[in-house]
Protein backbone atom coordinates (compact mmCIF):
# COMPACT_ATOMS: atom_id res chain seq x y z
CA UNK A 1 0.00 0.00 0.00
CA UNK A 2 1.01 3.57 -1.21
CA UNK A 3 -0.20 5.33 2.16
CA UNK A 4 -0.74 2.56 4.81
CA UNK A 5 -2.47 5.57 6.84
CA UNK A 6 -5.35 6.92 4.65
CA UNK A 7 -7.73 4.26 3.17
CA UNK A 8 -9.94 6.54 2.45
CA UNK A 9 -8.82 10.19 0.79
CA UNK A 10 -11.69 12.19 -1.38
CA UNK A 11 -10.59 15.55 -2.20
CA UNK A 12 -13.05 17.95 -3.73
CA UNK A 13 -15.27 15.46 -5.93
CA UNK A 14 -17.89 16.74 -7.85
CA UNK A 15 -20.61 14.73 -9.65
CA UNK A 16 -23.37 15.50 -11.87
CA UNK A 17 -26.00 12.82 -13.38
CA UNK A 18 -26.91 15.31 -16.44
CA UNK A 19 -27.56 18.32 -15.16
CA UNK A 20 -28.58 17.05 -11.47
CA UNK A 21 -25.66 17.71 -8.96
CA UNK A 22 -25.31 14.41 -7.17
CA UNK A 23 -22.30 15.60 -5.45
CA UNK A 24 -20.90 18.89 -4.22
CA UNK A 25 -17.30 19.62 -4.00
CA UNK A 26 -16.83 17.27 -1.19
CA UNK A 27 -13.47 16.06 0.31
CA UNK A 28 -13.06 14.01 3.63
CA UNK A 29 -10.74 11.38 4.78
CA UNK A 30 -11.21 7.67 6.37
CA UNK A 31 -8.19 6.34 9.02
CA UNK A 32 -7.08 2.89 8.17
CA UNK A 33 -9.08 0.54 10.89
CA UNK A 34 -11.69 2.96 10.72
CA UNK A 35 -15.65 1.93 11.29
CA UNK A 36 -17.03 4.59 9.58
CA UNK A 37 -20.45 5.47 9.29
CA UNK A 38 -21.82 7.75 6.04
CA UNK A 39 -25.61 8.77 6.71
CA UNK A 40 -28.25 10.88 4.88
CA UNK A 41 -31.36 11.33 3.81
CA UNK A 42 -32.54 9.12 0.87
CA UNK A 43 -30.81 10.87 -2.56
CA UNK A 44 -28.35 12.54 -0.35
CA UNK A 45 -25.46 11.28 -2.62
CA UNK A 46 -24.24 8.38 -0.47
CA UNK A 47 -24.10 5.25 -2.96
CA UNK A 48 -22.82 8.26 -5.66
CA UNK A 49 -19.79 8.17 -2.93
CA UNK A 50 -19.80 4.63 -2.95
CA UNK A 51 -19.75 4.29 -6.24
CA UNK A 52 -17.12 6.67 -6.91
CA UNK A 53 -14.89 5.17 -4.44
CA UNK A 54 -15.60 1.35 -5.90
CA UNK A 55 -15.51 2.35 -9.59
CA UNK A 56 -18.94 2.02 -10.58
CA UNK A 57 -19.54 5.38 -11.78
CA UNK A 58 -16.86 8.40 -13.26
CA UNK A 59 -17.14 12.09 -12.16
CA UNK A 60 -16.40 15.16 -13.14
CA UNK A 61 -13.85 16.43 -11.10
CA UNK A 62 -11.75 15.92 -7.82
CA UNK A 63 -9.17 13.05 -6.88
CA UNK A 64 -9.88 9.80 -5.28
CA UNK A 65 -7.80 7.89 -3.57
CA UNK A 66 -7.79 4.42 -1.90
CA UNK A 67 -4.75 3.89 0.43
CA UNK A 68 -2.79 5.98 -1.99
CA UNK A 69 -3.67 4.32 -4.99
CA UNK A 70 -5.77 6.90 -7.63
CA UNK A 71 -9.13 5.25 -8.09
CA UNK A 72 -9.18 6.23 -11.76
CA UNK A 73 -5.36 5.82 -12.99
CA UNK A 74 -4.69 2.71 -10.82
CA UNK A 75 -8.18 0.92 -10.31
CA UNK A 76 -6.51 -2.35 -10.44
CA UNK A 77 -4.47 -1.49 -7.13
CA UNK A 78 -7.76 -0.17 -5.51
CA UNK A 79 -9.88 -2.59 -6.35
CA UNK A 80 -7.69 -5.24 -4.83
CA UNK A 81 -8.08 -3.38 -2.04
CA UNK A 82 -12.07 -2.70 -1.50
CA UNK A 83 -15.03 -4.88 -1.40
CA UNK A 84 -18.54 -3.85 -1.78
CA UNK A 85 -21.25 -4.94 -0.24
CA UNK A 86 -24.01 -3.32 -2.63
CA UNK A 87 -27.64 -2.36 -1.54
CA UNK A 88 -29.14 -4.97 -4.57
CA UNK A 89 -28.72 -8.41 -5.05
CA UNK A 90 -27.21 -8.28 -8.25
CA UNK A 91 -26.26 -12.07 -8.50
CA UNK A 92 -25.46 -13.86 -11.96
CA UNK A 93 -28.72 -16.22 -11.97
CA UNK A 94 -26.82 -19.14 -13.73
CA UNK A 95 -24.70 -20.00 -10.94
CA UNK A 96 -24.74 -21.79 -7.70
CA UNK A 97 -23.44 -19.88 -5.03
CA UNK A 98 -20.77 -21.48 -4.50
CA UNK A 99 -19.69 -21.06 -8.21
CA UNK A 100 -20.15 -17.63 -8.15
CA UNK A 101 -18.08 -17.15 -5.35
CA UNK A 102 -15.54 -19.15 -6.47
CA UNK A 103 -15.64 -16.95 -9.67
CA UNK A 104 -15.62 -14.20 -7.90
CA UNK A 105 -12.28 -14.68 -6.21
CA UNK A 106 -10.87 -15.91 -9.49
CA UNK A 107 -11.58 -12.78 -11.03
CA UNK A 108 -9.04 -11.50 -7.87
CA UNK A 109 -6.53 -14.04 -9.03
CA UNK A 110 -6.95 -16.63 -6.30
CA UNK A 111 -6.33 -20.05 -8.22
CA UNK A 112 -9.56 -22.28 -7.95
CA UNK A 113 -8.54 -24.86 -5.14
CA UNK A 114 -8.06 -21.72 -2.61
CA UNK A 115 -10.79 -20.09 -4.08
CA UNK A 116 -13.49 -23.25 -3.06
CA UNK A 117 -11.64 -23.35 0.30
CA UNK A 118 -12.46 -19.51 1.31
CA UNK A 119 -15.77 -19.77 -0.18
CA UNK A 120 -16.80 -22.83 2.00
CA UNK A 121 -15.36 -20.57 4.57
CA UNK A 122 -17.56 -17.90 4.11
CA UNK A 123 -20.39 -19.83 3.67
CA UNK A 124 -19.88 -21.68 6.82
CA UNK A 125 -19.55 -18.42 8.71
CA UNK A 126 -22.49 -16.90 7.39
CA UNK A 127 -24.85 -19.84 8.06
CA UNK A 128 -24.93 -20.87 4.09
CA UNK A 129 -22.92 -23.67 3.75
CA UNK A 130 -26.07 -26.10 3.32
CA UNK A 131 -27.02 -23.89 0.40
CA UNK A 132 -23.71 -24.07 -1.88
CA UNK A 133 -25.38 -26.22 -4.56
CA UNK A 134 -28.28 -23.50 -4.81
CA UNK A 135 -29.07 -20.93 -7.31
CA UNK A 136 -29.29 -17.55 -5.38
CA UNK A 137 -32.75 -17.43 -6.38
CA UNK A 138 -33.82 -20.27 -3.89
CA UNK A 139 -32.57 -17.83 -1.22
CA UNK A 140 -34.63 -16.02 1.24
CA UNK A 141 -33.78 -12.20 0.91
CA UNK A 142 -31.62 -12.86 4.38
CA UNK A 143 -29.73 -15.21 2.82
CA UNK A 144 -29.05 -13.05 -0.08
CA UNK A 145 -27.89 -9.66 2.30
CA UNK A 146 -25.40 -12.91 3.49
CA UNK A 147 -24.56 -13.68 0.23
CA UNK A 148 -23.60 -10.18 -0.83
CA UNK A 149 -21.20 -9.51 2.35
CA UNK A 150 -19.68 -13.05 1.55
CA UNK A 151 -18.72 -11.85 -1.82
CA UNK A 152 -17.62 -8.69 -0.58
CA UNK A 153 -15.03 -10.58 1.94
CA UNK A 154 -14.25 -13.26 -1.00
CA UNK A 155 -10.97 -11.69 -1.84
CA UNK A 156 -9.96 -10.87 1.78
CA UNK A 157 -9.99 -6.72 1.21
CA UNK A 158 -8.56 -4.03 3.40
CA UNK A 159 -11.54 -1.87 3.31
CA UNK A 160 -15.27 -3.70 3.35
CA UNK A 161 -17.80 -0.92 1.73
CA UNK A 162 -21.55 -1.74 2.96
CA UNK A 163 -24.62 -0.16 1.60
CA UNK A 164 -27.13 -0.13 4.31
CA UNK A 165 -26.33 -4.32 4.83
CA UNK A 166 -28.81 -4.92 7.43
CA UNK A 167 -31.74 -3.09 5.69
CA UNK A 168 -34.80 -5.52 6.04
CA UNK A 169 -33.02 -8.42 8.12
CA UNK A 170 -34.46 -9.25 11.27
CA UNK A 171 -32.92 -8.66 14.60
CA UNK A 172 -31.04 -12.29 14.62
CA UNK A 173 -29.45 -11.25 10.87
CA UNK A 174 -28.71 -8.09 12.22
CA UNK A 175 -27.00 -9.02 15.46
CA UNK A 176 -24.85 -11.65 13.03
CA UNK A 177 -23.84 -8.92 10.91
CA UNK A 178 -23.00 -6.58 13.30
CA UNK A 179 -20.69 -9.20 15.45
CA UNK A 180 -18.96 -10.08 12.11
CA UNK A 181 -18.35 -6.44 11.63
CA UNK A 182 -16.91 -5.66 14.84
CA UNK A 183 -14.54 -8.82 14.61
CA UNK A 184 -13.40 -7.53 10.87
CA UNK A 185 -12.82 -3.61 12.35
CA UNK A 186 -10.80 -5.74 15.46
CA UNK A 187 -8.70 -7.11 13.16
CA UNK A 188 -8.23 -3.69 11.19
CA UNK A 189 -10.28 -4.17 8.50
CA UNK A 190 -11.56 -0.38 7.66
CA UNK A 191 -15.21 -0.96 6.81
CA UNK A 192 -17.45 1.92 5.68
CA UNK A 193 -20.92 1.83 6.33
CA UNK A 194 -24.16 3.55 5.19
CA UNK A 195 -27.01 3.68 7.12
CA UNK A 196 -30.71 4.60 8.10
CA UNK A 197 -30.85 3.04 11.56
CA UNK A 198 -29.42 5.80 13.50
CA UNK A 199 -28.44 2.78 16.52
CA UNK A 200 -26.96 0.91 14.26
CA UNK A 201 -24.25 3.93 13.43
CA UNK A 202 -24.07 4.73 17.13
CA UNK A 203 -23.69 1.47 18.37
CA UNK A 204 -20.70 0.53 15.66
CA UNK A 205 -19.11 3.12 14.31
CA UNK A 206 -15.92 5.26 15.50
CA UNK A 207 -16.44 7.96 13.05
CA UNK A 208 -19.25 9.22 11.52
CA UNK A 209 -19.53 11.75 8.40
CA UNK A 210 -23.52 13.13 7.58
CA UNK A 211 -24.15 13.96 3.93
CA UNK A 212 -26.76 16.18 2.72
CA UNK A 213 -28.00 17.44 -0.89
CA UNK A 214 -24.51 16.02 -2.09
CA UNK A 215 -22.96 17.93 0.21
CA UNK A 216 -20.78 17.03 4.04
CA UNK A 217 -22.79 18.58 6.58
CA UNK A 218 -21.34 17.19 9.66
CA UNK A 219 -17.89 14.87 9.88
CA UNK A 220 -15.87 13.60 12.34
CA UNK A 221 -15.23 11.08 15.47
CA UNK A 222 -18.33 9.74 17.34
CA UNK A 223 -17.58 12.14 20.51
CA UNK A 224 -17.11 15.24 18.81
CA UNK A 225 -20.17 14.62 16.09
CA UNK A 226 -22.24 13.74 19.27
CA UNK A 227 -21.71 15.82 21.76
CA UNK A 228 -24.41 15.35 24.44
CA UNK A 229 -26.68 14.63 22.04
CA UNK A 230 -28.48 11.63 20.06
CA UNK A 231 -27.35 10.98 16.74
CA UNK A 232 -30.75 10.69 15.43
CA UNK A 233 -30.71 14.28 16.79
CA UNK A 234 -27.44 15.54 15.07
CA UNK A 235 -28.70 14.01 12.17
CA UNK A 236 -32.28 15.61 12.09
CA UNK A 237 -30.41 19.06 13.03
CA UNK A 238 -27.82 18.98 10.33
CA UNK A 239 -30.34 17.44 7.84
CA UNK A 240 -32.78 20.29 8.40
CA UNK A 241 -35.16 17.35 8.72
CA UNK A 242 -36.23 18.74 12.39
CA UNK B 1 -0.51 -6.79 -20.99
CA UNK B 2 -2.18 -9.70 -19.30
CA UNK B 3 -1.06 -9.00 -15.15
CA UNK B 4 -4.28 -10.96 -13.90
CA UNK B 5 -3.84 -14.34 -15.94
CA UNK B 6 -6.18 -16.24 -13.33
CA UNK B 7 -8.62 -13.61 -13.73
CA UNK B 8 -9.09 -13.77 -17.98
CA UNK B 9 -9.31 -17.55 -16.82
CA UNK B 10 -11.91 -17.68 -14.78
CA UNK B 11 -13.60 -15.16 -16.54
CA UNK B 12 -13.25 -17.13 -20.06
CA UNK B 13 -14.29 -20.12 -17.83
CA UNK B 14 -17.25 -18.82 -16.49
CA UNK B 15 -18.03 -17.57 -20.33
CA UNK B 16 -17.05 -21.32 -21.80
CA UNK B 17 -19.21 -23.28 -19.01
CA UNK B 18 -22.54 -20.71 -19.73
CA UNK B 19 -22.94 -21.61 -23.32
CA UNK B 20 -22.11 -25.59 -22.93
CA UNK B 21 -24.42 -26.20 -19.77
CA UNK B 22 -27.13 -24.78 -22.58
CA UNK B 23 -25.92 -26.54 -25.92
CA UNK B 24 -29.25 -27.54 -26.81
CA UNK B 25 -30.31 -24.14 -27.38
CA UNK B 26 -26.74 -22.96 -28.27
CA UNK B 27 -24.98 -25.78 -29.99
CA UNK B 28 -26.90 -27.92 -31.70
CA UNK B 29 -29.86 -25.79 -33.63
CA UNK B 30 -27.34 -24.39 -35.85
CA UNK B 31 -26.43 -28.08 -36.45
CA UNK B 32 -29.71 -29.33 -37.10
CA UNK B 33 -30.72 -25.95 -39.03
CA UNK B 34 -27.37 -26.32 -41.29
CA UNK B 35 -27.79 -30.32 -41.91
CA UNK B 36 -31.72 -29.23 -43.35
CA UNK B 37 -29.86 -26.70 -45.62
CA UNK B 38 -27.71 -29.11 -47.13
CA UNK B 39 -29.98 -31.72 -47.76
CA UNK B 40 -32.13 -29.30 -49.12
CA UNK B 41 -30.66 -26.87 -51.10
CA UNK B 42 -27.52 -29.43 -51.66
CA UNK B 43 -28.57 -32.31 -52.13
CA UNK B 44 -32.53 -31.93 -53.11
CA UNK B 45 -32.12 -28.75 -55.34
CA UNK B 46 -28.20 -28.45 -55.55
CA UNK B 47 -28.11 -32.08 -57.54
CA UNK B 48 -30.32 -30.62 -60.59
CA UNK B 49 -28.48 -27.32 -60.84
CA UNK B 50 -25.34 -26.56 -63.32
CA UNK B 51 -22.54 -25.16 -60.78
CA UNK B 52 -19.89 -26.13 -62.83
CA UNK B 53 -19.45 -22.07 -62.79
CA UNK B 54 -17.58 -22.32 -59.41
CA UNK B 55 -15.84 -25.19 -59.99
CA UNK B 56 -17.24 -26.97 -57.25
CA UNK B 57 -20.51 -28.97 -56.45
CA UNK B 58 -23.46 -27.22 -55.19
CA UNK B 59 -23.40 -29.10 -52.10
CA UNK B 60 -19.28 -28.43 -51.83
CA UNK B 61 -20.05 -24.71 -52.27
CA UNK B 62 -22.25 -24.47 -49.43
CA UNK B 63 -20.62 -26.18 -46.86
CA UNK B 64 -18.07 -23.66 -46.15
CA UNK B 65 -20.86 -20.83 -46.29
CA UNK B 66 -22.63 -22.57 -44.24
CA UNK B 67 -19.44 -22.97 -41.40
CA UNK B 68 -18.86 -19.32 -41.70
CA UNK B 69 -22.68 -18.18 -41.40
CA UNK B 70 -23.30 -19.90 -38.35
CA UNK B 71 -19.23 -18.89 -37.13
CA UNK B 72 -20.54 -15.26 -37.02
CA UNK B 73 -23.97 -15.70 -35.79
CA UNK B 74 -22.63 -18.17 -32.71
CA UNK B 75 -19.74 -15.50 -32.07
CA UNK B 76 -22.07 -12.57 -32.14
CA UNK B 77 -24.95 -14.08 -30.20
CA UNK B 78 -22.91 -15.62 -27.14
CA UNK B 79 -21.48 -12.28 -26.48
CA UNK B 80 -24.55 -10.12 -26.74
CA UNK B 81 -26.51 -12.31 -25.15
CA UNK B 82 -24.20 -12.78 -22.19
CA UNK B 83 -22.94 -9.39 -21.85
CA UNK B 84 -26.64 -7.44 -22.03
CA UNK B 85 -28.25 -10.20 -19.39
CA UNK B 86 -25.49 -9.15 -17.51
CA UNK B 87 -25.74 -5.39 -17.58
CA UNK B 88 -29.74 -6.58 -17.59
CA UNK B 89 -29.01 -8.58 -13.66
CA UNK B 90 -26.25 -5.90 -12.82
CA UNK B 91 -24.24 -8.54 -12.13
CA UNK B 92 -21.60 -7.19 -14.44
CA UNK B 93 -20.84 -5.35 -11.18
CA UNK B 94 -18.83 -8.45 -10.45
CA UNK B 95 -16.56 -8.02 -13.44
CA UNK B 96 -16.52 -4.13 -13.29
CA UNK B 97 -15.55 -4.50 -9.34
CA UNK B 98 -12.61 -6.89 -9.83
CA UNK B 99 -8.90 -5.93 -10.37
CA UNK B 100 -9.07 -7.27 -14.15
CA UNK B 101 -7.94 -4.71 -16.37
CA UNK B 102 -10.30 -3.13 -19.32
CA UNK B 103 -7.98 -5.18 -21.78
CA UNK B 104 -8.74 -8.54 -19.80
CA UNK B 105 -12.29 -7.58 -18.89
CA UNK B 106 -12.55 -7.66 -22.76
CA UNK B 107 -10.89 -11.13 -23.42
CA UNK B 108 -12.57 -12.69 -20.95
CA UNK B 109 -15.60 -12.65 -22.66
CA UNK B 110 -14.31 -12.92 -25.95
CA UNK B 111 -13.35 -16.44 -24.67
CA UNK B 112 -17.06 -17.53 -24.99
CA UNK B 113 -18.01 -16.03 -28.10
CA UNK B 114 -14.46 -17.25 -29.94
CA UNK B 115 -15.17 -20.84 -27.85
CA UNK B 116 -18.93 -21.03 -28.90
CA UNK B 117 -18.09 -19.75 -32.73
CA UNK B 118 -15.52 -22.14 -32.97
CA UNK B 119 -17.26 -25.29 -31.34
CA UNK B 120 -20.67 -24.59 -33.89
CA UNK B 121 -18.08 -23.95 -37.31
CA UNK B 122 -16.75 -27.46 -36.59
CA UNK B 123 -20.05 -29.40 -35.60
CA UNK B 124 -21.32 -27.99 -39.09
CA UNK B 125 -18.18 -29.39 -40.64
CA UNK B 126 -18.88 -32.50 -38.88
CA UNK B 127 -22.29 -32.91 -39.71
CA UNK B 128 -21.53 -32.56 -43.48
CA UNK B 129 -19.04 -34.81 -44.12
CA UNK B 130 -21.57 -37.92 -44.47
CA UNK B 131 -23.35 -35.62 -46.95
CA UNK B 132 -19.88 -34.30 -48.52
CA UNK B 133 -17.36 -35.98 -47.87
CA UNK B 134 -14.56 -33.33 -48.20
CA UNK B 135 -10.37 -32.83 -46.71
CA UNK B 136 -9.64 -29.34 -45.53
CA UNK B 137 -7.13 -27.91 -47.97
CA UNK B 138 -5.95 -24.85 -45.96
CA UNK B 139 -6.33 -26.01 -42.05
CA UNK B 140 -4.22 -23.36 -40.64
CA UNK B 141 -5.49 -20.43 -43.10
CA UNK B 142 -8.98 -21.73 -41.85
CA UNK B 143 -8.21 -21.56 -37.97
CA UNK B 144 -6.78 -18.10 -38.84
CA UNK B 145 -10.17 -17.35 -40.76
CA UNK B 146 -12.03 -18.92 -38.04
CA UNK B 147 -9.63 -17.31 -35.32
CA UNK B 148 -10.31 -14.00 -36.37
CA UNK B 149 -13.73 -13.46 -37.62
CA UNK B 150 -15.49 -15.23 -34.74
CA UNK B 151 -12.96 -11.98 -32.46
CA UNK B 152 -14.98 -9.61 -34.55
CA UNK B 153 -18.65 -11.17 -34.53
CA UNK B 154 -17.90 -11.36 -30.78
CA UNK B 155 -16.42 -7.90 -29.87
CA UNK B 156 -19.76 -7.01 -32.24
CA UNK B 157 -21.52 -8.48 -29.83
CA UNK B 158 -20.54 -7.08 -27.02
CA UNK B 159 -20.86 -3.70 -28.68
CA UNK B 160 -24.31 -4.52 -29.50
CA UNK B 161 -25.06 -5.21 -25.80
CA UNK B 162 -23.94 -2.54 -24.34
CA UNK B 163 -25.80 -0.57 -27.23
CA UNK B 164 -28.80 -2.11 -26.23
CA UNK B 165 -31.34 -0.64 -23.87
CA UNK B 166 -34.03 -3.87 -24.05
CA UNK B 167 -34.24 -7.30 -25.55
CA UNK B 168 -35.61 -5.62 -28.75
CA UNK B 169 -32.54 -3.25 -29.55
CA UNK B 170 -30.61 -6.36 -28.58
CA UNK B 171 -31.91 -8.73 -31.73
CA UNK B 172 -31.83 -5.22 -33.92
CA UNK B 173 -28.39 -5.52 -35.38
CA UNK B 174 -28.22 -9.39 -35.65
CA UNK B 175 -31.96 -9.50 -37.30
CA UNK B 176 -31.56 -6.77 -39.71
CA UNK B 177 -27.54 -6.04 -40.33
CA UNK B 178 -25.52 -9.04 -39.56
CA UNK B 179 -27.81 -11.81 -41.21
CA UNK B 180 -28.67 -9.81 -44.68
CA UNK B 181 -24.95 -9.16 -44.85
CA UNK B 182 -23.89 -12.40 -43.75
CA UNK B 183 -27.16 -13.75 -46.83
CA UNK B 184 -25.83 -11.36 -49.67
CA UNK B 185 -22.24 -12.18 -48.90
CA UNK B 186 -22.20 -15.52 -50.80
CA UNK B 187 -23.13 -18.52 -48.71
CA UNK B 188 -25.32 -19.87 -51.40
CA UNK B 189 -24.51 -17.98 -54.20
CA UNK B 190 -21.42 -17.30 -56.04
CA UNK B 191 -20.69 -13.47 -57.03
CA UNK B 192 -20.30 -14.28 -60.74
CA UNK B 193 -24.34 -15.00 -60.78
CA UNK B 194 -24.99 -11.86 -60.05
CA UNK B 195 -25.26 -8.71 -62.40
CA UNK B 196 -22.59 -6.66 -62.36
CA UNK B 197 -24.20 -3.75 -60.29
CA UNK B 198 -24.64 -5.94 -57.19
CA UNK B 199 -21.34 -7.51 -57.94
CA UNK B 200 -19.81 -4.24 -56.94
CA UNK B 201 -22.10 -3.02 -54.42
CA UNK B 202 -21.19 -6.72 -52.91
CA UNK B 203 -17.46 -5.83 -52.54
CA UNK B 204 -18.11 -3.58 -49.90
CA UNK B 205 -20.10 -6.18 -47.71
CA UNK B 206 -17.43 -7.40 -45.55
CA UNK B 207 -18.82 -11.04 -45.06
CA UNK B 208 -17.45 -11.27 -48.45
CA UNK B 209 -14.21 -11.57 -47.29
CA UNK B 210 -15.01 -13.31 -44.58
CA UNK B 211 -16.94 -16.01 -46.63
CA UNK B 212 -15.13 -16.47 -49.33
CA UNK B 213 -11.77 -16.86 -47.11
CA UNK B 214 -13.22 -20.26 -45.39
CA UNK B 215 -14.36 -21.11 -48.57
CA UNK B 216 -10.81 -20.75 -49.83
CA UNK B 217 -9.19 -22.70 -46.92
CA UNK B 218 -11.61 -25.41 -47.27
CA UNK B 219 -11.81 -26.06 -51.12
CA UNK B 220 -9.28 -23.50 -52.56
CA UNK B 221 -12.16 -21.79 -54.54
CA UNK B 222 -12.63 -18.41 -54.11
CA UNK B 223 -14.61 -15.57 -55.94
CA UNK B 224 -12.20 -13.01 -53.73
CA UNK B 225 -8.39 -12.36 -53.46
CA UNK B 226 -7.12 -14.33 -50.51
CA UNK B 227 -4.49 -11.62 -49.43
CA UNK B 228 -7.56 -9.38 -49.15
CA UNK B 229 -9.93 -11.24 -47.10
CA UNK B 230 -7.16 -12.37 -44.95
CA UNK B 231 -6.55 -8.89 -44.45
CA UNK B 232 -10.02 -7.60 -44.07
CA UNK B 233 -9.97 -9.79 -41.63
CA UNK B 234 -6.93 -9.12 -39.43
CA UNK B 235 -7.94 -5.40 -39.20
CA UNK B 236 -11.04 -5.53 -38.56
CA UNK B 237 -10.75 -7.67 -36.12
CA UNK B 238 -7.91 -5.58 -34.10
CA UNK B 239 -10.09 -2.59 -34.53
CA UNK B 240 -13.17 -4.07 -33.11
CA UNK B 241 -11.57 -5.62 -30.18
CA UNK B 242 -9.55 -2.56 -29.32
CA UNK B 243 -12.53 -0.54 -30.31
CA UNK B 244 -14.45 -3.24 -27.21
CA UNK B 245 -11.75 -2.25 -24.89
CA UNK B 246 -12.10 1.53 -25.10
CA UNK B 247 -15.93 1.32 -24.59
CA UNK B 248 -14.82 -0.35 -21.17
CA UNK B 249 -12.33 1.98 -20.51
CA UNK B 250 -14.57 4.73 -20.67
CA UNK B 251 -17.70 3.09 -19.30
CA UNK B 252 -20.29 3.26 -21.70
CA UNK B 253 -23.71 2.29 -20.44
CA UNK B 254 -21.35 0.31 -17.65
CA UNK B 255 -20.57 3.53 -15.70
CA UNK B 256 -23.12 5.69 -14.27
Amino acid sequence: MRDSERAVSIQNLTKYYGKFQALDNISFEIRRGDFFAFLGPNGAGKTTTINVITGLSNFQQGCVKVFGYNTTSEYIQTRRLVGLCAQEFNFDPFLTIHQLLVYQAGYFGILPQEASRRTDELLDRFQLIDKRNVKHRALSSGMKKRLLICRALIHDPEILILDEPTAGCDLELKFLIWDYLTQLNNEGKTIFLTTHYMEEAERLCKTIGIINHGRIVRIGNKQDVLKDKSLEAVFLEVTGLE
Amino acid sequence: MITNPIGVMALSKREIIRFLSVASQTVFPPLVISLLFMYIFGVAIGERIDFSVAGLSYLGFIVPGLMAMHLISASYENTSSSLFIARWHNHIQEVLLSPLSYFEMVLGLLAGGVARGVVVCAGVYLVSLPLAPAAILHPFLLLYFILTVSVIFACAGMMGALWAEDFGMLGVWNIYVIMPLILLGGVFHPLSLLPKIVRHISQFNPMYYFINGIRYSMTGVSDASIAVCALTALLMAVGFFFFTVYLFRIGYKLRT
